[in-house]
């Protein structure tokens, strides 16, 4: 039953998508992955528009005061297991923004992160790698299997050692 | 400013421009509203003072416009006494907007994450049945005090810095710091730069276009034609990718020119992928005209009368859909838009069918202009050296961004940072214009309607 499970997850993970004070670079990035030219529904990823439905929390931006009340509000409502991916360099430490007075900083100064993509904004091939990277993580395939993201060579995108469902 | 706060009302008429200049007291500042006069002031008075503290006699407020809730009341991060990094923040306090609808009506909600708003922001709509009753907005999400950071950092650095105001017209940031610092240190920016820069803005302007001509399908439920959008767009994209060298930041235009240069073997290419999008606007002018789903969600709602659009002091294409003919490129043409021919788009239902309609033609007086500007390209440098300090000035650049007239003000105090950078951008000026228009009409028209104005907030927040 465990092994349906992980394989139901990582077969077809539901992102949401949160924008905790970003400047709209990642965020259409990130909306360009739906479209027909990089279609990450075949990697069966779907945007999910409910917290409570979610495996995957997408974040960009820097977190700003005004919002990491409802991050940490956001993250708490998702269902266990859940992985955060942190998207563009704001999300992974705050980036140009760092040390601004309604700045708190990268992502992981309000939840805990599993994946981060760094880039601004990363292309939209480097979120598929860190995507994947993570689906890789949670249910390491077997070697012939290891799903590759395509023309994704020079991308960054880092997962953390313990990643576990 | 010593012991007084100078507040500035930069009025832009019809066709030129004036500064008016008022003097506070630090101790007690107030002036009186012109909210009165003309009602397209309110958003700027709120927003002075929260950041800076001017009370506005007739138009005061409790709590926060765009600060976070948790901001002490009283501390203003703009004033330059003032170091905002050593705020002690205070726990949330409970605000009167925040209460629950009396009687039958109902309040609903909408942000700060939601699926039909790609960014945080809340509007608290009270509903009667299913009409809109009243609106109140809660921005400041996305703020992250870009203009106090501005002061901090040197006008190089600052370039890259007001780029991400928005991701989505950052070389029209670009081109307005750019643009005002340029009107202080007057240097002598080459003719093959200015046309440069032009390609670069109406490039983004029509991928800018394209994009919410797609995302306004996407919010009546019509996602066929926002994948059609955003499919058509990432030939745009890549040509950003290609004059650039990134598909967002292009991180082009800067002070006394232009970075790259656009190379012979270029032209064709970028002739060829706009020759393309230009045979298959006839289809999407089809499906705005003949698609029924789209007349019924479109035409006739959030209707802006030009009176009321000329009050609020809309810009863009919410003002050119509401038959208010302003183009910042015809009225007080900058860079080399006074030399290259081109249309000013007007319609005149003022409804969102109208506004869209404006972006759809627009995206083809773009592609003309690219066209001319590649055939009239002059040669010679593309940049020019400047020196890194700018001497002590004032300066304002207004332009014409996707969504409407981009506002740069920046003072300069000798040294290589700037002392005040102020960032008036569109989607601030337009947003008056949704919360008059979605009140008397259905919740279910709130979002296509909301849409209508192309909203940004992280540059509304900056």
């Amino acid at each position: 039953m465990a092994g349906a499970k992980t394989w139901a997850r990582t077969k077809s993970p539901w992102v949401l998508h949160f924008n905790s004070g970003a400047c709209n670079g990642c965020d259409i990035e990130l909306l360009a992955l739906l479209t027909p030219k990089y279609d990450v529904e075949r990697f069966g990823i779907k945007l999910e528009p409910s917290p409570r439905h979610a495996d995957v929390l997408l974040v960009t931006g820097c977190v700003t005061q005004q919002c990491s009340e409802r991050l940490k509000r956001v993250y708490d409502q998702m269902p266990q297991p859940k992985f955060v991916v942190a998207i563009g360099a704001c999300a992974c430490s705050g980036g140009v923004f760092e040390g601004n007075y309604s700045v708190v900083g990268g992502v992981d100064k309000v939840i805990p992160v599993t994946a981060y993509i760094p880039g601004c904004p990363p292309r939209p091939e480097a979120m598929i790698d860190g995507i994947i990277k993570l689906l890789n993580a949670i249910n390491p395939p077997k070697k012939q299997k290891q799903i590759q993201a395509p023309r994704a060579k020079h991308t960054t995108a880092e997962v953390k050692q313990d990643v576990k469902l | 400013m010593g012991t007084n706060i100078g507040v500035y009302y930069h009025v832009h008429t019809s066709k030129s421009f004036f500064t008016l200049k008022a003097e506070v007291p630090k101790e007690n500042p107030r002036l009186k509203t012109l909210i009165d006069i003309h009602p397209g002031a309110l958003f700027h008075e709120l927003e002075v003072t929260d950041l800076i503290g001017v009370v506005f006699e007739g138009n005061e407020f409790h709590g926060h416009f765009v600060l976070s809730e948790n901001w002490p009341d009283g501390f203003y991060p703009l004033r330059k006494d003032v170091d905002p990094s050593k705020v002690k923040l205070v726990p949330t306090p409970e605000r009167e907007a925040n209460k629950a609808a009396e009687g039958r009506q109902v309040k609903i909600i909408i942000g700060p994450q939601h699926p039909a708003l790609f960014e945080p922001a809340k509007f608290s709509v009270t509903v009667d049945g299913e009409i809109v009753t009243n609106v109140e907005p809660r921005i400041g999400y996305a703020h992250r005090g870009i203009e106090k950071t501005t002061e901090s950092r040197t006008y190089m650095q600052d370039i890259y810095l007001v780029e991400r105001v928005c991701g989505i017209c950052n070389p029209c940031h670009a081109y307005g710091l750019v643009g005002a610092v340029e009107k202080i240190l007057k240097p002598d920016v080459p003719e093959r730069a200015r046309y440069l820069r032009v390609i670069a803005l109406e490039l983004n302007r029509i991928h800018s276009h394209l994009l919410v001509l797609g995302h306004a399908g996407l919010e009546i439920g019509y996602e066929t034609i926002f994948q059609y959008f955003w499919r058509d767009r990432e030939p745009i994209i890549d040509l950003v990718e290609l004059t650039s060298g990134n598909r967002i930041y292009s991180s082009l235009i800067t002070i006394g020119g232009v970075r790259r240069d656009i190379t012979p073997e270029h032209i064709p290419k970028i002739k060829s992928v706009i020759a393309d999008l230009r045979t298959k606007l006839p289809f999407y002018r089809k499906i705005y005209n003949d698609e029924p789903t789209l007349r019924l969600r479109m035409k006739g709602i959030g209707t802006l009368s030009r009176e009321d659009a000329l009050k609020l002091s809309v810009s863009g294409p919410v003002a050119r859909g509401s038959a208010v003919d302003m183009d910042i490129r015809k009225d007080l043409p900058y860079e080399a838009y006074g030399e290259i021919p081109f249309k000013e788009i007007v319609y005149t239902d003022g409804d969102t069918w109208s506004r869209m309609n404006v972006r759809l033609d627009e995206v083809e007086e773009s592609i003309n202009i690219i066209n001319y500007a590649l055939d009239h390209l002059p040669s010679g440098p593309i940049r020019v050296e400047v020196a890194r300090s700018i001497p002590v000035g004032e300066a304002v650049c207004s332009l014409e961004a996707p969504r409407g007239e981009l506002f740069y003000y920046v003072r300069s105090n000798g040294t290589d940072r700037p002392d005040r950078v102020k960032i008036r951008t569109p989607t601030f000026a337009n947003i008056p214009a949704f919360l008059k228009t979605a009140i008397g009409e259905s919740i279910a028209d709130v979002p296509s309607n909301f849409a209508s104005l192309d909203p940004c907030f992280s540059c509304t927040d900056r």
